[in-house]
């Protein structure tokens, strides 16, 4: 444990020193954006609740249909970037630490970075609201709740993106296979057949699993939800593990 | 009595059936400077990632300290420092955080960054992004990496690849103080005997993956002895004259070889025939440089 902590630390100070911030505000920004010029009247919604739930909703899909299994791609590709770009792995693993540590706070900053983003997305959905005169009444629960379950739901994806980050030498080959496997998030997703088993339509699934729409694998019940993010999840984060135990450095 | 800092037994390592590293024993005595020395490609990189537990063997252990690597290698790391193949950098951070990176989590004191710069040169240098520096300069900060833990044992991959003369000069007696200072056991692998003949205590050479030679560099030295060579009027009759003194020497030509080379036994042979009415044309000795002596040991069974 003190082992991971350390890590986590030295980890801190070679993101600090980079630009990866600018990426956790790109899809809260657009969010916003998107939120704030969203024409609720036209959409006639019957009470200020139901322009609340439009609104989350609207701003939910852009961001966990493409942005969020993007964004988790990218921080992936990221926390193993300057390993095999300088050498790295190399060098960490002749320090006295256990690759299963190593391998675990990789994984903890990308949920670490992912969670930040949340919180900003949280932040801007409020704004967006606000923006719109709808300030008390808002359902927080719901929206925690959303924003914390869409959380979750990247990391069988965060798992398995290290996985293929730290197999592959390369930083622009996973990102692209990961932009190429979240475009078709926006017709999975209305599948109840193969929403459910996507890893990359998982985030937007569970964000807009507390919306009153119901077609395709939303209607599916959050637990159902719940059981596949973890087991896949355990799955990608053992295989990945296993992987990185028996590597040839 | 276990007093080997490191010692491998029967350490190997194959890929698709070749193998990289066979056999290995090697013997590495606490405060020695050791030269691994081999052609490229020899295996020593293979052998170091193997005392590091980068790679596992296919064959054989390694004990560091006396403890077996497999089963206690964060223990043994705590207290090794190394530098494999080429430096590891984080190129967007300072010479200083790429320290404090490391530092982080070897738990190191703070003030331990500036000690290891200053020790290799690099304290002027502390503040530049590592990816604006030359490939000596990544060396040297690779060396400070090894160094910030206080090691006992250090395993450096050919630390002065990329060196200008000076800096390899420096780097060198950086390494020739390290025994005497601290106490600290080097391990450097070199593929020139030169880098290492004036600091290494012992040697070992590779070829091929196979340990062939394994032995103080005085003992290499004596293996590198040369002969003398004696140019006479009538070498015929010189030859029974010395074989009636107890000399051996080999006939071949007008000269005779003699492998004794001290300046008694000289003086002695050259009296000798001196008083026999011998004309003496040529005393020479023939030295074999170590260099040679290292391509010779290398070179074996490399040609076709």
């Amino acid at each position: 444990m003190n082992g991971f902590l350390r890590i986590v630390a030295s980890e801190r100070l070679k993101l600090s020193k980079s630009y990866i911030w600018i990426l956790l505000l790109i899809s809260p920004l657009l969010s916003l954006v998107i939120g704030v010029f969203l024409s609720l009247e036209s959409f006639g919604a019957a009470n200020r609740l139901e322009e609340y739930a439009l609104l989350a909703s609207t701003m939910s899909s852009f961001h966990a249909m493409l942005f969020l299994p993007i964004l988790t791609g990218i921080l992936s590709a990221f926390v193993c970037r300057y390993e095999h770009a300088g050498g790295g792995w190399k060098q960490l693993l002749t320090l006295p630490v256990s690759r299963v540590s190593l391998y675990l706070a990789k994984f903890s900053v990308i949920a670490i970075l992912l969670a930040l983003t949340q919180l900003l997305f949280l932040v801007a959905v409020i704004a967006a609201a606000a923006s719109h005169g709808i300030t008390d009444g808002l359902p927080w629960r719901l929206l925690l709740t959303s924003i914390g379950s869409g959380w979750l739901a990247c990391l069988p994806l965060a798992a398995l993106q290290l996985f293929v980050s730290i197999s592959w030498s390369s930083f622009a080959a996973p990102l692209v296979i990961n932009v190429m496997l979240t475009i078709p998030n926006m017709l999975i997703v209305n599948s109840d057949k193969i929403g459910p088993y996507y890893p990359w339509a998982q985030p937007m699934l569970a964000m807009l699993s507390f919306s009153d729409q119901d077609f395709g694998a939303f209607a599916l019940p959050l637990e159902t939800l719940l059981i596949t993010v973890t087991g896949s999840f355990t799955l990608f984060l053992v295989i990945g593990l296993l992987y990185f135990k028996r590597k040839e450095i | 009595m276990n007093e080997w800092i490191i010692e491998t037994k029967g350490l190997s390592k194959r890929y698709k059936g070749r193998y990289a590293v066979s056999n290995l024993n090697l013997k590495i005595a606490k405060g020695d400077i050791y030269g691994f020395l081999g052609p490229n490609g020899a295996g020593k990189t293979t052998t170091i990632r193997m005392l590091l537990g980068l790679i596992k063997p296919s064959n054989g252990s390694v004990h560091i300290f006396g403890k077996a690597l497999n089963k206690e290698r964060l223990s043994i790391l705590r207290r090794v420092g190394s530098l494999v193949e080429y430096p590891s950098y984080y190129g967007h951070l300072s010479a200083t955080d790429n320290l404090e990176a490391i530092r982080r989590i070897i738990e190191a004191p703070k003030a331990r960054i500036a000690e290891v710069l200053s020790i290799v040169g690099l304290s002027k240098e502390a503040r530049r992004p590592v990816k604006g520096f030359s490939l000596g300069m990544k060396q040297r900060l690779g060396i400070a990496s090894a160094l910030l833990g206080n090691p006992e044992l250090l395993l450096l991959d050919e630390p002065t690849n990329g060196l200008d003369p000076s800096g390899i000069l420096e780097i060198r007696e950086l390494i020739k103080q390290m025994p005497k200072q601290h106490g600290i056991t080097v391990l450097i692998s070199s593929h020139l005997l030169s880098e290492v003949e004036l600091t290494a205590g012992t040697v070992g050479i590779i070829r091929q993956g196979e340990l062939v030679f394994q032995d103080t560099i005085a003992n290499l030295h004596q293996q590198a002895q040369g002969s003398m060579s004696l140019v006479v009027s009538d070498p015929e009759q010189a030859h029974i004259t010395l074989r009636q003194h107890g000399i051996e020497a080999v006939h071949r030509g007008n000269t005779l070889l003699l492998e004794q080379t001290s300046d008694h036994t000289v003086a002695r042979i050259v009296r000798t025939l001196v008083e026999r009415k011998h004309d003496i044309y040529r005393v020479e000795e023939k030295r074999k440089t170590l260099e040679e002596l290292f391509l010779q040991i290398v070179g074996e069974g490399t040609q076709l």
